[in-house]
């Protein structure tokens, strides 16, 4: 059941002044999505009662509420399921739940590699120092680096990459600011392998890890110049 | 060439895990600035952020607890806000509306979500102080409306309401009332509650059109 157009005044109305119910409330949150008419008569209804809110006599607050959000920004895990899953649907103009679902998915899905990564890691005789899990630009897991810190590391991939012929896939790692980003090593097929003969810093928590994609025989340079395909920070194994 | 320098800006700027290449130019005026600071939000950059924080702020927080009663609530709900606004960014749609608009929608939504989850019942134990409560609440609210700008279209098609569905929409609006709790303040029944503001809201509309 959809709203008929010539109520979307009235119901933007009410929406806004968050005077419909939840059911009423999820229908225009889900409508929303894919009619502008409605989208415009709720931003126009939002504009209009504005005023009210913005004219209020601001609060002195502390740097300690930014500390807070800025502490929560670095650690972009879903806070709770009860944000995964809001008892009453959000707001009009961020209804787009899907894409907010896809990135805590995708943030759990990364947290589950790296548990599975360190329990993995832990049962094992040798002992990576680091993991780092890599994601895309849209924050999908793309692949697991784990640096053992004397010479190898592995590479395992997580998703298919699509390398031209002329391509390959270049890992590096950034020990320090001063030292550059580091090469450890191509990936000679899109799958994945163990990296040996770099001998660099023991890394740390927090290094950036990375993969490029390079002209094929890797980066002219020595530092990367293609795309980034999938980066990520490393945690310590514990 | 510029692929180098994606990938160069991407290892100097590695500390603030972001995608995108910052370069938050400094609008003058305060809409632009936050239209543009919500943009790099979206790309990313956590100046964006911060520069939403310092400008919006305070009054973000002063909205949350006209709504919830008390500042560690609303506290909480500008933080979650905040954490929201940082990851649904991409969403804002310039033209359509206000980036204001919709950052302060994105509190006002979790401010109502929280008050509907039941937080503010809990927080009144004394009858006395309650009363004390919502005489001042009450205040508030009607100040609202007297704040507004002397000029103001809103400031005066309010005015021309009757006073009861004036102080309805406030009610709803300005303190995050349902139509239940604006019906029993008012001591009117639910359907009249419901009913004249619907027809407060038509009025205000045609008003302001």
């Amino acid at each position: 059941m959809t709203i008929a157009r010539d109520d979307f005044a009235a119901v933007a109305d009410e929406y806004v002044l968050g005077l419909l119910d939840e059911a009423d409330a999820a229908k225009v949150e889900t409508q929303i999505e894919h009619d502008t008419a409605l989208a415009e008569a709720v931003a126009t209804a939002r504009e209009r009662y504005l005023p009210l809110d913005t004219g209020i006599e601001p609060v002195s607050i502390t740097p300690s509420l930014w500390n807070a959000i800025e502490a929560r920004l670095t650690d972009r895990q879903p806070p709770s399921i009860a944000e995964v899953s809001p008892r009453r649907p959000a707001a009009g103009n961020d209804n787009g739940g899907s894409g907010w679902r896809a990135a805590a998915i995708s943030a759990m899905a990364a947290s589950l590699i790296l548990a599975g990564g360190l329990i993995w890691s832990v049962t094992r005789t040798v002992e990576p120092l680091v993991v780092a899990v890599l994601v895309n630009e849209a924050g999908e897991v793309q692949a697991v680096v784990e640096d053992f810190g004397n010479d190898t590391a592995n590479i395992r991939l997580l998703t298919d990459f699509a390398v031209p012929a002329d391509k390959t896939m270049q890992v590096w790692t950034l020990p320090s600011r001063e030292m550059g980003p580091m090469s450890l090593g191509l990936l000679q097929e899109s799958h994945s392998a163990k990296l040996s003969g770099s001998t660099l810093p023991r890394p740390q928590d927090t290094q950036l890890y990375e993969i490029t994609l390079e002209q094929a025989g890797g980066s002219p340079t020595g530092r990367p110049t293609g795309p980034i395909l999938a980066k990520g920070f490393a945690k310590l194994a514990r | 060439m510029s692929t180098v320098a994606t990938a160069e800006t991407t290892y100097s700027r590695h500390r603030e895990s972001s995608w995108g290449e910052s370069g938050l130019a400094l609008a003058t005026d305060q809409t632009e600035n936050l239209e543009t600071a919500l943009l790099a939000c979206a790309k990313g950059d956590r100046q964006g952020l911060r520069l939403i924080f310092d400008l919006e702020g305070g009054r973000l927080v002063a909205v949350a607890q006209r709504i919830l009663r008390r500042r560690e609530l609303a506290e909480e709900v500008v933080q979650e806000a905040f954490i929201r606004i940082w990851t649904h960014a991409h969403q804002f749609a310039p033209g359509r509306g206000s980036a204001r608009g919709w950052i302060y929608a994105v509190v006002r939504n979790r401010a109502l979500n929280m008050l509907r989850d039941g937080k503010r019942e809990d927080l009144v134990s004394d009858e006395q102080l309650e009363t004390l409560r919502d005489a001042e609440q009450m205040d508030e609210i009607m100040s609202a409306w007297h704040r507004l700008d002397r000029d103001s279209r809103l400031r005066k098609c309010l005015g021309g309401l009757e006073e009861v569905r004036r102080r309805g929409i406030l009610m709803a609006y300005v303190g995050g009332f349902t139509h239940g709790e604006i019906a029993g303040k008012l001591k009117i029944p639910l359907g009249t509650a419901k009913s004249w503001i619907r027809r407060g809201l038509t009025s205000l509309r045609e008003c302001m059109a």
